[in-house]
C-alpha cells in the first residue's frame, strides 16, 4: 500500500512535462474525434493516471477525466477533507467527490454535453466500472497512449539507482539476520530515502524468490526489490556475494 | 499454516450446492487479494491470482507471475485471460476483475462477492488467532511510534521507523495514515515532509497484517502538554469509543454501534461533526482486508454476530482539537466483546 512520501517536486517534474503529456492525450482524442478521455486509477493501478496528472491514490479508486478543450477533472472516492492535499501534489484544480464513480461520471458528461467518451485501455477497466458505463447511453471507445517520454525514463532511472545504491550498502548486513529483520532494515533505508512503496522478495536458492517468512539469511542469498519512487517503479534483484 | 482454508472450502461447497452452482472462482489482484486468499492463503506478489473450486472440491490455482506459480505449486498463465477459459457459475471478486477477464468467461458469471464476504465475516479460531497476533503487533508498533517520535522529525521519517519495526517483527503489510498539527488538521493522509512541532496533535491508525489478517489501532499523541481543549476533545472521543465497546455484542446492529458513538458527540454539542463532511465511518470489520464491511454507520442495519472482529473508532474533526482518532479492535463474544488491543486507552503525550 502507498503509505510513504507522496509529493510533487516541480524541479524534478516541471508542470510543462504534464502539459506535454496532456497535449499528447488530447491529440489522440482529436484523432478519434472524442471529447474527453477517461483514465481509471486505484491503489495499485495508478501508473497511467500518475503519468498524466501526478495523482497517486493511497487508497480507494478514482476516475480521471481529461477533456479535449478544458482542464482535467478528478472524480475521487476519497473524502473532500484531503482534496487540498491532493491539489498540492497533482495538476488538478477541480476535484469532485464520487463515492459512486460511474453516476458522477455520467453527470459530468451530461453537464458538458458529451455523448461519447474515450477510455484509456478500455478492456482493462474493472467490471464494476465497465458494466454500467457500457449499459449507459454514452458511446465508449478504447484509446491507446504511449506513456513513455524522457522525464518518465529519467524517473525510473532514479528509482533504479536508489534501489541499486541502497542494496549495495545494505545487502552484506543481512547475513545472519532473519528475512523479517532484514526487511525491516530495508524498509527503514528505502522509506527514509523517500520511497513511496516497497515490495521485497527473498531467495536462498531453494525456491523462487518469495516474501519474508522468518527464514535465516546465510552468506548466499538474493533480494528482489520492487521500489516505487514518486510513482515510478523499478525492480532490481541483487545477490550476495555481490 | 495450511495454505488451503478447509473451513472455507466446506462453506463454499455448501454454498455451491445451495445455489446450484457447478463451480466458483475466487479472484485476487494486487490491491484486492482477499477473495483469493479467503480460500488459498498464499501471499502472491504478482498482479493476478485465481482459485477454481468445482463441485468435486479439488482446487486449482493459477497465477500471472512465475515466482508465485512455483512457490504455490500452481499453474502459470502470463496471458491471464486464458485462466478464465471455460467460465464458471459464479466469481468472488468479479467487480474488481478487468473486463477482458470477464469477457474471457464467455457467459457472464454471477457475482459471489457478497456471499463470500458474508462467509468471511464470522472468523474461525485460527483466523482469530492471526488477528490476535496482528493486534499484539499493532500495540507494539504504536509503542514504538510513541517512543521514537520527536519534534523536528518529519512525518515520513516516523513512518519509515514504524514500517521498519513492523516488518522486523513479521508484518506482511501495514496500512497506515498519519496527520500532525493543530485545529487546521481535518483528516489523515499519507505522510508528508512536515516536521513535528511542540504542541502538535499527532494522529495515526496502524493496521499490520499477519498471515493475511489485519488488526488496527487508532491513537492520538500530543507533543508536549495537551491543551485544555485537546484534553476535553479526548474525553469526548474516549466516552464515544467506550459507548460502542460497552454496547457491541451479538444482535446489536452496526447502526446501533455508530449511534452510540455519535450520541456522545451530540450530547456535548458536536453532533454536526459526525457526518460525512468531517468523518468517514465510526468503525468497520477487519479480516483479510483492512476495511471490511459492514461499516459502522447509522444507516447500516447489519446485525453483528459472535466471532466477528470490528474496530470501533469515533475518528473525526472537532474544532476543539482538529482531527482526532481513538479506536481498538474488538472480538465479538457470546455475550459482549473482548478488546484485543492492550495499549492503554489514553491521550498519549511526549
Amino acid at each position: 500500500m502507498k503509505r510513504g512520501l507522496i509529493t510533487w517536486d516541480k524541479a524534478e517534474l516541471p508542470p510543462s512535462v504534464f502539459e506535454a503529456r496532456l497535449a499528447k492525450a488530447r491529440k489522440a482524442l482529436a484523432a478519434q474525434d472524442l471529447p474527453a478521455l477517461l483514465v481509471y486509477s486505484d491503489v495499485w493501478r495508478s501508473t497511467e493516471g500518475r503519468h498524466l496528472t501526478n495523482y497517486m491514490p493511497y487508497w480507494n479508486r478514482s476516475l480521471i477525466v481529461i477533456p479535449r478543450e478544458q482542464a482535467p477533472v478528478l472524480l475521487c472516492g476519497l473524502s473532500p477533507r484531503v482534496y487540498p492535499w491532493i491539489k498540492s501534489v497533482t495538476i488538478f484544480d477541480e476535484i469532485r467527490p464520487a463515492s459512486k464513480l460511474v453516476p458522477t461520471l455520467l453527470q459530468l458528461c451530461s453537464e458538458r454535453g458529451w455523448t461519447r467518451l474515450g477510455v484509456l485501455d478500455l478492456p482493462r477497466l474493472p467490471h464494476e466500472i465497465y458494466s454500467p458505463l457500457a449499459a449507459s447511453n454514452l458511446g465508449i471507445s478504447d484509446v491507446k497512449l504511449e506513456l513513455t517520454d524522457e522525464a518518465e525514463v529519467a524517473m525510473h532511472r532514479h528509482a533504479e539507482q536508489m534501489a541499486h545504491e541502497i542494496l549495495t550498502v545494505e545487502l552484506p548486513k543481512g547475513v545472519g539476520l532473519t528475512d523479517y529483520q532484514f526487511s525491516g532494515r530495508l524498509e527503514r533505508a528505502f522509506r527514509r530515502a523517500g520511497a513511496e512503496d516497497l515490495v521485497l522478495l527473498f531467495g536462498t536458492g531453494n525456491s523462487a524468490p518469495r516474501p519474508a517468512c522468518g527464514g535465516m539469511l546465510g552468506d548466499k542469498y538474493s533480494v528482489a526489490v520492487a521500489l516505487e519512487y514518486r510513482g515510478h517503479w523499478a525492480r532490481v534483484t541483487r545477490g550476495l556475494p555481490l | 499454516m495450511q495454505m488451503i482454508n478447509e473451513h472455507r472450502r466446506r462453506q463454499l461447497m455448501n454454498l455451491m450446492a445451495e445455489r446450484g452452482w457447478d463451480s466458483i472462482l475466487l479472484y485476487g489482484n494486487a490491491w484486492r487479494k482477499d477473495p483469493f486468499r479467503s480460500l488459498v492463503n498464499f501471499n502472491f506478489s504478482g498482479d493476478h491470482a485465481l482459485a477454481r473450486l468445482p463441485r468435486s472440491g479439488e482446487i486449482a490455482v493459477t497465477f500471472s507471475d512465475p515466482w508465485d506459480a512455483e512457490n504455490a505449486y500452481g499453474t502459470l498463465q502470463p496471458d491471464f485471460e486464458k485462466a478464465f477459459a471455460g467460465g464458471a457459475s459464479a466469481i468472488a471478486g468479479l467487480e474488481f476483475m478487468e473486463e477482458r477477464f470477464v469477457a474471457a468467461c464467455g457467459t457472464l458469471p454471477i457475482s459471489a462477492t457478497a456471499d463470500v464476504e458474508e462467509l468471511r465475516r464470522v472468523k474461525t479460531a485460527e483466523e482469530i488467532g492471526y488477528i490476535k497476533q496482528a493486534c499484539d503487533l499493532a500495540d507494539r508498533g504504536y509503542q514504538h511510534f510513541a517512543n521514537v517520535i520527536e519534534p523536528g522529525m518529519r512525518e515520513f521519517e516516523l513512518v519509515a521507523e514504524v514500517e521498519a519495526f513492523l516488518k522486523t517483527d513479521g508484518a506482511e503489510d501495514n496500512f497506515m495514515l498519519i496527520a500532525s498539527g493543530g485545529t487546521e488538521v481535518v483528516g489523515m493522509k499519507p505522510p508528508t515532509e512536515r516536521k513535528f512541532q511542540k504542541g502538535d496533535s499527532v494522529t495515526t491508525e496502524l493496521t499490520p497484517q499477519v498471515n493475511g489478517y489485519y488488526a488496527q489501532i487508532c491513537r492520538t499523541l500530543v507533543l508536549g502538554d495537551p491543551s485544555p481543549e485537546q484534553n476535553k476533545a479526548f474525553e469526548i472521543f474516549s466516552e464515544a469509543q467506550c459507548a460502542a465497546q460497552d454496547l457491541i455484542k451479538p444482535g446489536v446492529t452496526a447502526a446501533d454501534a455508530a449511534r452510540a458513538q455519535n450520541d456522545v458527540f451530540r450530547k456535548y454539542g458536536y453532533g454536526d461533526y459526525t457526518d460525512a463532511k468531517y468523518t468517514r465511518v465510526r468503525g468497520h470489520c477487519l479480516g483479510l482486508y483492512p476495511d471490511e464491511t459492514p461499516h459502522i454507520l447509522e444507516d447500516v442495519d447489519y446485525v453483528l454476530k459472535k466471532d466477528m472482529v470490528v474496530i470501533a473508532h469515533p475518528n473525526t474533526y472537532l474544532p476543539l482539537s482538529g482531527y482526532m482518532v481513538f479506536g481498538d479492535t474488538l472480538l465479538i463474544t457470546e455475550t459482549g466483546n473482548t478488546r484485543l488491543n492492550k495499549t492503554e486507552k489514553k491521550l498519549f503525550t511526549k
